[in-house]
């Protein structure tokens, strides 16, 4: 990391720590004081012109410390929805069905986070994204998977723009550092229990059985997180269409096996609501799905490799970072 | 807690002119007519093939020019061992010279053995092979019996290595043998560079499953050494040799080795295949790109003088399960006739009988996770 990504990350992880017990308005106003979510925004536009690399720092340090705050879809939004002229609090969202014509958008979004608490989202539309106010909306419905709530949206003309970016990927790198993040903070909790847990006369790290478990693991951490990077660097590059989808088919690979192997050392413990494992693996299991589950990515990946053909994978491959 | 901390890869500027330059060597070296020769590519030893890698100075590349290297970044080898791999190109014959011998030479060897084989091996003519492994040491390393006396100025070594890779075609050994006589466990070993050609080191070989020679055991009987073979430190040579495990464990050889095999999958499959082949090809590539990065990451380390042991181990590990589980799940996916004699039955074939070895070689599965579990403070 530079200077800069440091400062950040020390920035993060001090005030997520915090933030673990603090009700969720007087969490965001904290964060915002920070001026966090203008971390994306262009600095000819009032923000902090951070990189892929710097968002990657902040993404993973959310995900580690299982932050309920939407900081990092609200981070997305504002980094594509700023220079268009919507401001104050935005989210994103995974789906959307509708049309934008003449600046204003009727359809419906789907798996808005934090939608009610939102002045603004961004969404996929087409291969692109649209960005749409939401001062008018209507709440259709909540949707619940493994403890995180989103919500759908009935959207009637309200006022809408265009975006170039790829919300729907840029939302799968985020996921892709968030799930690097909270397996790396998984694994931290596996390791302390097993040092501490006495049975047999022993800790349970001192059985082979369970060591060579969390090894396994820790090879599973090392990958998302090195996917991560991998994919920050690309779209820093300019084209992370590839890496993107490499990365969160690694992490949401990573994520299964990660979450099973936390469970497993931490015994029945791990299962209880009191203990604090299920904020992370529950939130693993959300981010599993969320903007692209295993199967979607494979696809695309596979069809894009599949009419490329044999005599240029490793070509294309390489020329990707030369 | 992270066992690795991925950090951005800057890639040399001249990558792309690298690769094109080994693709046109490839290009014009001829191709091997059975396509299994072109997975598990670092097993085939070709020295044809090793002496033009040699002659455009793609061995040593690291190594000063002194000793006939290139003084050449550790990414621009990087690039070069890549593009050699997945082309399935024969780099047997030169791999361990290249990768670690030279390299123990530089940092531990005699002046007079520096003279003598470094050049030779920059030049795809010299070839080494390594000497750990005995009956009763396997993953108890600690365990090695051969041993070295000192008789007047001259080390004499008894005892036997076995399991030793490309010791019927290497020109010398470098062994980790016991020094102090009585000395237990890792105490007491010293490192020695062995001409495969002295008096009383003779060699058998040991044939694998499918028929190949791979393996062999050396036997020292009285071999007589100069002083000048000791290298390094005597009786530092457990440290010594442990510590070259990050250049072994940390290459891409890791995770190419059964690249031929996705390529055959892609031609054998065409353009559009069902949907569960076309998953594959996106699984088995997304694994192959981050154990890309994962890597190119330790090589970065490397470069940047850090000693990545942890982060290698962890490359080693999550590649052998890659390149060892693909076989299996090509098998499992696509319909392969057994009788027929197409490239993908041919490399699959291949790969299914020798991919048992790759959580093997160069440390097994369970070694490593072992010592990933120390590293996570479970030991």
């Amino acid at each position: 990391m530079n200077e800069q990504q440091n400062m950040l990350s020390d920035m993060a992880n001090g005030v997520f720590a915090e933030l673990r017990d603090t009700p969720a308005a007087e969490a965001w106003a904290r964060i915002e004081a920070l001026g966090l979510p203008s971390l994306l925004i262009r600095e000819a536009d009032g923000g902090f012109g951070g990189s892929w690399q710097d968002a990657l720092v902040v993404f993973r340090l959310a995900g580690h410390h299982a932050l309920s705050t939407p900081l990092v879809e609200a981070i997305l939004a504002a980094g594509a929805g700023t220079h268009l002229g919507f401001a104050g609090r935005g989210t994103i969202a995974s789906r959307s069905e509708g049309r934008l014509e003449n600046g204003r958008f009727t359809g419906t979004l789907a798996g808005v986070v934090a939608g009610p608490r939102a002045d603004f989202v961004v969404a996929p539309l087409g291969d692109r994204s649209v960005v749409v106010d939401l001062s008018q909306a209507r709440f259709v419905e909540e949707t619940h998977f493994s403890g995180a709530s989103r919500t759908v949206i009935g959207i009637d003309g309200a006022r809408a723009a265009a975006s170039e970016l790829r919300i729907f990927a840029l939302g799968a790198f985020a996921r892709s550092a968030q799930i690097a993040g909270a397996l790396d903070a998984a694994l931290v909790m596996a390791v302390h229990y097993v040092n501490e847990r006495w049975q047999f006369g022993k800790t349970l790290a001192k059985f082979q059985a369970v060591q060579q478990n969390l090894a396994t693991f820790a090879c599973e951490a090392a990958a998302a997180n090195c996917a991560a990077m991998g994919a920050a660097q690309a779209l820093d590059r300019g084209d992370g269409a590839f890496e993107v989808a490499a990365a969160k088919l690694r992490a949401n690979q990573a994520a299964g096996i990660g979450t099973a192997i936390a469970h497993q050392a931490h015994g029945a413990i791990g299962f209880t609501h009191e203990f604090g494992l299920h904020p992370l693996t529950r939130r693993l299991w959300s981010w599993r799905s969320e903007f692209g589950g295993d199967a979607y990515w494979a696809n695309l990946l596979g069809a894009g490799i599949l009419a490329r053909g044999a005599d240029h994978f490793w070509a294309d491959l390489a020329a990707r970072t030369d | 807690m992270q066992t690795f901390h991925p950090q951005p890869i800057a890639w040399p500027d001249n990558a792309a002119s690298i690769r094109a330059q080994v693709r046109s060597i490839i290009a014009a070296h001829p191709r091997h007519p059975d396509p299994a020769k072109r997975a598990n590519s670092w097993a085939v030893a070709d020295p044809a093939f090793s002496a033009r890698l040699g002659a455009e100075g793609l061995i040593g590349m690291t190594w000063p020019k002194e000793y006939g290297g290139h003084a050449r970044s550790n990414l621009e080898r990087y690039v070069v061992l890549e593009e050699l791999l997945a082309a399935g190109a024969p780099v047997g014959a030169h791999w361990i010279a290249d990768r670690q011998t030279g390299g123990m030479l530089l940092r531990y060897g005699h002046e007079t053995e520096k003279q003598r084989w470094l050049p030779g091996m920059a030049r795809g003519a010299i070839f080494a092979c390594i000497g750990l492994s005995e009956p009763n040491a396997g993953s108890d390393l600690a365990s090695v019996r051969t041993q070295a006396r000192k008789r007047g100025d001259r080390w004499i070594i008894d005892g036997q290595k076995v399991w030793t890779t490309g010791a019927h075609f290497s020109h010398l050994m470098i062994a980790l043998v016991r020094t102090a006589e009585g000395s237990q466990r890792n105490e007491g070993l010293s490192q020695f560079v062995i001409p495969m050609d002295a008096p009383g080191v003779s060699i058998k070989p040991i044939i694998d499953l499918t028929g190949g020679h791979d393996f062999n055991e050396v036997f020292f009987d009285g071999v007589e050494l100069p002083e000048t073979a000791l290298a390094g430190i005597e009786g530092e040579g457990w440290k010594q040799a442990t510590a070259e495990l990050s250049l072994e464990r940390s290459g891409p050889e890791r995770y190419l080795s059964s690249t031929a095999l996705f390529l055959e999958l892609l031609r054998h499959v065409g353009e559009s295949p069902d949907p569960a082949v076309r998953q594959l090809v996106g699984r088995l590539a997304a694994d192959m790109w981050t154990l890309r990065m994962m890597s190119a990451t330790v090589a970065a380390k490397l470069a940047d003088g850090e000693d990545p042991a942890l982060e290698a181990t962890i490359v080693k590990d999550l590649g052998n399960s890659f390149e060892q589980a693909m076989p299996g799940l090509v098998q499992a996916t696509i319909d392969i006739d057994p009788a027929s004699t197409t490239a993908l039955t041919r490399v699959l074939e291949h790969l299914l009988q020798v991919a048992p070895s790759f959580s093997l070689r160069g440390g097994t599965r369970e070694i490593l996770k072992g010592i990933i579990a120390r590293g996570l403070g479970l030991r």
